[in-house]
């Protein structure tokens, strides 16, 4: 845990920056930071992160809804009627290709969940749209198969999870996201089933021309304009 | 080699019509011979070479092969034997010969680190340990190509034998499980990394549709009504992982991959994973003049995405046929095998995580120039194998023997020597080892090939 909190200190330096706006905390992130200030800067990390949970509505599919208290908090499905049904049979029963997809156990737990993953791997789940077991627990620096990292089969999260939105999210957001998930929850064990999915992995499916470019195009794009002074 | 063609077409009219099964002879792989005459002493010629062999009915196909054959030839040792095995490789690519399970000096252990090119010779030098005696197995393993190797027919038993063997004199059958998929032209269908089945075999690792025992499709043993048989089999597949049963009747499951347990287990059936092995006594319990089936039962070890068509099917293996032979009376096993003193995790001084995805061992793939983990021979360490995705991955140490202690956290039934185990989609299987041997780097490793190739393996080195 502690090699992943360094890490993270290495790679976002951005933070402390950002942090002077949100939260107020940019003395604490000095690397000479006393033993309480780093907890403080952990604790302010995971409350972010709890805040981007929240108001992205991962319960909503993961469990707990909007309601950190909530009995299954982001400890994944626990129903059938929880499943998605993805393909022509969304809206035709019975018609092929059908692929039931199972919202995760996002809790850290070990076996169940995310415990055995790193912050990185989380990360490049987020940022990417890899399934964290086939992340590489490293840096990624190309989107191109093969290379800078980035896996030369990709497999991603099955939909509908809305990863090509959030991508978008600064770094800082990212990192604070796993940074709750992995230490601000409890671990709850709770074996949710592997989603159904095209043998492509989605591949074919999450192409740029479907889902744009990340980053995304310059300010303005035709379709967006300068605000008049 | 002979009788598979007509037994292949035995097969194909029995698919179509219903017809009889089973038609073809019983044959092992020969003894490869030992041309020292110093007892004590073994030395051994083995060469890889490409070969055109008749596998499927009609047509011949390009194929490795050592010593002309598939599998290649048994190499039969003993506990304490001083071996030198010649080995010449007239293959087009460089090679390697690990000899699986066995307890030998790095030099010895046909890793990536030694390849022998095109045309090179190498001398494997090794002395086979005391208590070793089972059922091990050889095969090559270069960087990145020992899938595409050992698909191509490169595999071969090795059988080490004790002198105090408590079940010596039970007459014995080795089984060779391999399996393989060919076009219609004869030729190993070996698709494009990249085509859709390419892509297929990547994740799940390649699997063929037609099964062998010891290179024959569905041969028949004759078994004697009321004898008992002592089979070897191993796991020599890619991929596919054997779920064995007889049917109607149970086995005695006498050893795995280390050879004998200290009891005998009476099971329904075994799971049989990649490179693994087991001994089995099985009793001829039918009616003279009846049959019974070695079947592979259904087992998913897949992720829902690449889940093949037919998995769910039940395979034939082999048939067994019982002769009208006057019954024999029955064989009296010893109440204790042999003792297998157990690993205190007491004693244990590290405890190492390994995580295995898919095609990465703790989020990276390998890299020869780096070492994944350092350890100290003579010390003792338990590593917590954590399956995190939802694909078995049968997991492979070289160099050393090593004892499951549980699985999930339920304590492993029965003690044995383990160097390969399967640890099951979203599973832990914690193992504990004791670096009695030879120093140097030693890999481990994911034993589906597909995924090995990939770089699901890392380096341990001993010092």
């Amino acid at each position: 845990m502690k090699g992943e909190h360094m890490r993270w200190r290495h790679s976002v330096p951005a933070f402390a920056a950002l942090s002077v706006g949100v939260l107020g905390l940019a003395a604490f992130l000095s690397p000479r930071a006393s033993v309480a200030g780093r907890v403080a800067q952990q604790t302010d990390l995971v409350a972010r992160g709890r805040y981007l949970v929240i108001t992205h509505d991962c319960g909503g599919c993961h469990g707990g809804g909007s309601d950190p208290a909530a009995p299954g908090w982001l400890a994944g499905m626990t129903s059938p009627d929880q499943e998605f049904l993805i393909g022509p049979c969304a809206t035709k029963p019975g018609a092929t290709p059908c692929f039931h997809t199972r919202p995760r156990n996002l809790t850290p737990d070990n076996t169940t969940g995310l415990g055995r993953f790193s912050e990185r791997q989380i990360f490049n789940a987020l940022r990417y749209g890899l399934r964290p077991e086939e992340t590489p627990d490293v840096e990624i620096t190309s989107m191109t198969p093969g290379q800078g990292n980035f896996p030369a089969h990709p497999r991603y999260l099955a939909p509908p999870m809305p990863w090509p939105a959030w991508r978008h999210m600064p770094d800082q957001d990212l990192w604070a996201i796993a940074a709750y998930l992995k230490r601000g929850v409890k671990p709850v064990t709770n074996k949710v089933p592997d989603s159904e999915g095209p043998p492509d992995f989605w591949v074919s499916g999450y192409t740029a021309d479907k889902i744009g470019s990340y980053p995304v195009a310059a300010f303005p794009t035709a379709n967006e304009r300068v605000p008049q002074q | 080699m002979i009788g598979r063609i007509a037994l292949l077409a035995g097969l194909i009219s029995s698919a179509g019509l219903g017809g009889v099964r089973g038609q073809d002879a019983w044959s092992a792989p020969p003894l490869l011979h030992n041309r020292s005459t110093i007892p004590g002493v073994v030395e051994f010629d083995l060469t890889a070479a490409p070969a055109r062999l008749a596998l499927v009915p009609g047509t011949l196909t390009d194929v490795y092969a050592y010593n002309g054959s598939i599998p290649g030839p048994t190499l039969e040792l003993r506990e304490g034997d001083r071996v030198t095995i010649h080995f010449h490789n007239d293959l087009p690519e460089a090679t390697t010969v690990h000899w699986h399970g066995l307890n030998v000096p790095v030099s010895a252990d046909g890793s990536p680190y030694d390849p022998v090119a095109p045309g090179a010779s190498r001398d494997y030098v090794f002395t086979v340990g005391a208590g070793t005696a089972g059922t091990y197995w050889y095969h090559p393993h270069p960087d990145h190509r020992s899938g595409f190797q050992i698909a191509k027919g490169l595999f071969g038993a090795i059988i080490i034998r004790a002198a105090d063997d408590p079940l010596a004199g039970v007459p014995e059958k080795l089984l060779i499980l391999s399996d393989n998929r060919f076009r219609a032209d004869g030729s190993l269908d070996l698709p494009d990394p990249d085509s859709p089945q390419g892509q297929i075999d990547m994740e799940n690792g390649r699997e063929g549709d037609v099964l062998f025992v010891n290179g024959h499709v569905l041969p028949t043993i004759p078994i004697q009504s009321g004898a008992v048989q002592r089979w070897r089999v191993i796991n020599a597949s890619a991929a596919r992982v054997y779920r064995l049963a007889l049917a109607g009747q149970t086995i005695l499951h006498v050893g795995d991959d280390g050879g004998l347990f200290e009891r005998p287990d009476e099971v329904k059936e075994i799971l049989l994973a990649n490179s693994e092995r087991v001994e089995l006594l099985v009793r001829g319990d039918g009616q003279p003049g009846s049959r019974t089936t070695l079947q592979a039962l259904p087992y998913d070890r897949y992720v829902p995405q690449t889940r093949p068509a037919g998995w769910n099917q039940t395979r034939d293996l082999l048939t067994l046929a019982y002769s009208a032979d006057r019954p024999r009376p029955p064989l009296v096993l010893p109440p204790t095998l042999r003792v297998i003193p157990a690993l205190d995790t007491a004693d244990a001084t590290v405890t190492r995580v390994v995580v295995l995805s898919q095609g990465l061992i703790n989020g990276k793939a390998m890299d020869m120039n780096r070492v994944d983990f350092e350890g100290r021979l003579g010390t003792t360490e338990i590593w917590e194998i954590d399956n995190v995705v939802g694909m078995d991955h049968p997991f492979h140490l070289h160099g050393f023997h090593f004892q499951v202690l549980d699985r999930n956290g339920v304590p492993a039934p029965r003690r044995s020597w383990k160097d390969s185990v399967n640890v099951p989609a979203h599973e832990t299987v914690r193992i504990i080892v004791r670096f009695d041997g030879y120093p140097g780097k030693w890999m481990f490793h994911c034993h589906i090939l597909d995924h090995e190739d990939q770089g699901m393996m890392g380096v341990l080195e001993l010092k």
